[in-house]
């Protein structure tokens, strides 16, 4: 192998010439270089199947047999969080999960924690805007046993008032902690400019709300918002069908139906602020740039989608090749469409050297303003679907990321076509459309700018950032 | 891979006595489905292992190269280039210049990432099967030469100095414990520098500097090459060679002495975080030599005392006295219990309010270690270690798009050569006794073996009363 030697000739050739031609002089090899193989035909690939059907009293069910190892997923989702929770309340549906996990009318919380563990799984309960989910994942054997253990901690829960002043206490140095980092504190404030006092618009609970949620505030919002007709239960992994089945039929056949889902969509309005916090002495400035878009039901979706992820949503995409790749200013900068039920907002996220600061915004508008004048090559954006057809495999071989899928596409009422035809919409997209979708929602002059950071060191950098300020 | 499943599930009933539980659960539970893993493992002439590992569930695979360099062993005075040198390997090789190959896996439909670790730096890829000989010759290609420039490095210097500023200068907890506590818990310099490195470090570090490391440690039989997932075992033999059989193999340096000497004393230190608002505490022990019976017993000790809800600790400290919302813990904070080579850490951590004093924590976290001291496990909590256990390597074991197990079969190749045991680790787990948990915990759980990290907020002002907040 004659690594030496290529060494040598490279390290020749720029030592000898300025930085500058370097790179040129190293493409002078292009012509000698090997082209990368293309490998073989892909093969096809559909989404592995799935069998969905509903009790008698609403909840539905979507099992999903996959993969080889003997473990099993069980994901019970029920569609309530922090929309549902009452304006001088935020932070009630977090407490209501934790308290949840306190033990069931018939076994302590210690009971539960052991019957999960000896099924070699744990019971977790996440809460957010939108949905709360209770989820474990245990060895094969166990999977019916788990559907029991999940029935029972779902349906019966034991609300214990012994328990709760320790998770009040908990939840305030929690609270403490994520009010100090960065990256919170950004979407904190980029939430609530753009939500406004939309339960959407409040990221975290205040330290009075929790201080005055009761038991029985508690008690009431399990009753409002837990039930049958709001849960959808997922399995995905190795199982027994028949004894599947048979479990969730006796844990959730009982099971009242409860309310129907609040719908409670906000009025979203791009808002055009540059908004800094003080964050003295911060080594980076913290950055959250975006507007909202057209909502996941949108025939713009997936157009959009394609746009994020050659604009700034992947590792190759413009902003990240041009403030990393190319300027050394940030890490882990990356673009995101950030969904809630029927809305999105696009947003693009950065931890920058404090003395970029400007610099950072001024690249990230520049290469949306490019983007919005001229389209990509074909070649570019080709490169691009091809990532996002690769991606939506990935996106659907393994349990956790198979249920997450699903439930997107039924959280948002995509309907089944939506995983058939994904792949083949995100081809369909024209560098034209990358261009006109960019020029039509990703807009610079309709930004909300948070920053986070040390306003001594970067005011002046985003002086020209603020809203009506000449260039 | 393969597996059989045998599932006839069977609901037993609950039974009072704690003793006749046990009993009828190890007789009444389900037969355990049992897992093999089909392993291929050979050597190229150049010494490159090779790991290869079926699995047609989906249409991907998974590269995974995993060199025998960690941040460990790297130059004494260019503290965080073992990570820096990972970041160079994706700015341009013989074929591929500066951006090209994070394109390349791009656009074939892939994902990929690298990342420095105590023992190795690996390098992998999920594509589309179809694209496996791409991924192939694309590595092979950075492991034959790099092709870097000044400018890459200056950039990457400037990209690694915003990752260790997020990760650690510019957030509260940043590099608590994962990062601080090796500094604090061990004696010799390549288990006790700061990994990340100094920004200084990383500023100071030059070209010659890139290309003599690469030199040293970036060879055929200092790595390890996994591919697991849909393939054909025949062809990808024959890429393997055509793409990899070529590279040279070097004269690599003997490895230093990373032993640590055995602690005498509990050590004491503190941190003191100007961004963060609430206390926390770290402890930490030196982890029994890798593969030894004790270390098999500190895997189930894990479990036992830290990990999930019904852990031990979990019960002391958050359930019954309420001191934290949780305890994290486990062997290896920047991996698990398998993929690493040289001494570690067992290591919890947690956060707390400042009413309550290290102390106090500390003497409660003592209450279940005695209890592993003074008696025999009952079998009951041991069985449910096993179970907890074996599910948890599995979940490793099926991280995304064949990665999980490429790591597990890579690290076994490099550090074992001999990825197959894979197979046999759960039985390993099985051996352990009762009495050898308590012997382990008496060995290595004793105060003297520890390091207790408090870290402290810079103003006494936290409020520590929220609802006057």
């Amino acid at each position: 192998m004659n690594r030496e030697l290529n060494m040598k000739t490279i390290l020749g050739d720029f030592v000898t010439a300025a930085a500058v031609f370097a790179l040129s002089a190293i493409s002078c090899f292009a012509q000698e270089k090997q082209t990368p193989p293309v490998g073989g035909p892909p093969k096809p690939f559909n989404v592995p199947a799935h069998e969905s059907y509903a009790l008698p009293n609403g909840m539905k069910v979507t099992l999903v047999p996959y993969g080889n190892l003997p473990k099993v997923t069980l994901s019970l989702v029920v569609r309530t969080g922090n929309l549902n929770e009452p304006a001088d309340m935020p932070g009630l549906a977090d407490l209501v999960g934790k308290l949840m996990k306190e033990g069931t009318t018939s076994k302590s919380s210690k009971q539960v924690a052991e019957d999960a563990a000896r099924m070699g799984g744990a019971i977790s309960i996440t809460v957010g805007p939108d949905e709360s989910a209770v989820d474990t994942d245990v060895l094969s054997e166990f999977g019916p046993r788990a559907a029991t253990l999940l029935a029972d901690v779902a349906e019966h829960p034991l609300f214990p008032e012994s328990e709760l002043p320790r998770l009040k206490n908990d939840a305030f140095r929690q609270l403490t902690i994520a009010k100090s980092v960065p990256q919170s504190m950004a979407l904190e404030r980029f939430r609530k400019i753009l939500y406004g006092d939309h339960p959407y618009g409040t990221v975290f609970p205040t330290p009075e709300s929790i201080n005055k949620t009761s038991v029985a505030d508690i008690k009431k919002y399990y009753d409002g918002n837990f039930g049958a007709a709001r849960a959808h239960l997922y399995v995905a992994g190795r199982f027994n069908s028949a004894e599947m089945k048979k479990a969730i039929a006796s844990g959730f056949g009982g099971w009242t139906k409860g309310p129907a889902a609040l719908i409670n969509q906000p009025k979203v309005e791009p808002k055009h602020i540059l908004d800094v916090t003080e964050r003295p002495g911060a080594a980076q400035s913290t950055l959250l740039v975006g507007m909202p878009v057209p909502g996941p039901t949108s025939p713009d979706a997936i157009p959009l989608a394609v746009t994020n992820a050659l604009l700034g949503g992947s590792f190759g995409s413009r902003i990240t090749s041009n403030i990393r790749e190319q300027k050394g200013y940030t890490y882990s900068p990356r673009s995101e469409i950030s969904r809630r039920y029927h809305d999105a907002y696009w947003a693009e996220s950065a931890d920058v050297t404090t003395q970029f600061t400007g610099p950072s915004l001024k690249e990230i508008f520049g290469e949306i303003e490019r983007l919005s004048k001229e389209a990509p090559t074909d070649a570019e954006l080709k490169g691009i679907q091809s990532y996002l057809s690769g991606l939506f495999v990935i996106q659907n071989s393994s349990r956790s990321a198979l249920i997450n899928q699903l439930r997107y596409v039924d959280f948002q009422g995509l309907g089944e076509e939506y995983l058939k035809t994904y792949v083949q919409k995100v081809n369909a997209v024209t560098p034209t459309d990358v261009q006109k979708q960019t020029a039509e929602y990703i807009r610079p002059d309709q930004m909300t700018i948070v920053v986070i950071g040390d306003k001594s060191k970067i005011s002046e950098q985003l002086a020209p950032f603020t809203p009506g300020a000449k260039p | 891979m393969t597996l059989r499943v045998k599932c006839a599930v069977r609901w037993i009933a609950v039974i009072a006595s704690i003793f006749v539980m046990s009993l009828q659960i190890a007789v009444a539970s389900p037969p355990a489905t049992e897992l093999k893993v089909p392993v291929e493992y050979y050597k190229l002439p150049n010494g490159l292992r090779v790991v290869l590992s079926q699995d047609h569930t989906a249409p991907t695979v998974c590269v995974a190269v995993y060199y025998r360099i960690g941040f460990r062993v790297e130059p004494k005075d260019r503290t965080g280039f073992a990570h820096l040198f990972e970041h160079m390997m994706f700015q341009g090789s013989q074929n591929l210049g500066k951006m090209e190959f994070i394109k390349l896996v791009q656009q074939n439909g892939g994902i990929l990432n690298g990342s420095t670790r105590f023992d190795f730096t690996n390098y992998f890829e999920i594509l589309p099967s179809n694209k496996l000989e791409t991924a192939l010759w694309a590595e092979a290609d950075r492991m034959g030469g790099l092709a870097v420039t000044e400018d890459n490095l200056k950039n990457q210097q400037g990209v690694v100095g915003n990752e260790v500023k997020v990760n650690v200068i510019n957030r509260p907890y940043g590099g608590f414990p994962w990062l601080d506590m090796p500094q604090y818990a061990n004696t010799n310099w390549y288990n006790a520098h700061n990994f990340y490195g100094d920004l200084k470090d990383i500023e100071a570090a030059t070209l010659t500097d890139v290309q003599s490391f690469f030199k040293t440690y970036y060879a055929p039989n200092n790595a390890a090459l996994a591919i697991v997932g849909d393939f054909d075992p025949v062809q990808t033999r024959q890429m393997v060679e055509k793409y990899f059989g070529g590279l040279k193999s070097s004269q690599l340096p003997a490895t230093p002495d990373l032993t640590e000497p055995k602690q005498e004393k509990e050590k004491r230190a503190t941190k003191v975080d100007a961004l963060a608002k609430r206390p926390a505490l770290a402890i930490a022990y030196q982890m029994p030599q890798r593969n030894s019976p004790e270390y098999y017993a500190m895997g189930l000790i894990d479990q036992i005392l830290i990990e999930g809800d019904d852990s031990l600790e979990y019960q002391e400290l958050v359930q019954k006295r309420g001191m934290t919302a949780a305890v994290n813990g486990g062997i290896n904070y920047l991996g698990n219990m398998f993929n690493y080579n040289g001494p570690m850490l067992f290591m919890a951590d947690l956060t707390h309010d400042p009413a309550t004093s290290p102390d106090a924590i500390i003497k409660a976290w003592d209450d279940p270690i005695e209890g592993l001291r003074t008696k025999p496990v009952d079998k009951e909590a041991l069985d449910r270690a096993r179970v907890k256990l074996r599910s948890s390597l599995y979940d490793s074991m099926g991280a995304v798009g064949g990665f999980g197990l490429a790591d597990l079969l890579a690290s076994f190749a490099l550090f074992d050569d001999n990825p197959a045991r894979i197979n046999t680790l759960v039985s390993e787990f099985d051996k352990v006794t009762p009495a050898l948990i308590q012997k382990t915990a008496q060995e290595y759980l004793r105060p003297e073996d520890r390091t207790v990290l408090a870290l402290e907020t810079k103003s006494a002002e936290a409020p520590t009363a929220p609802a006057k907040n």
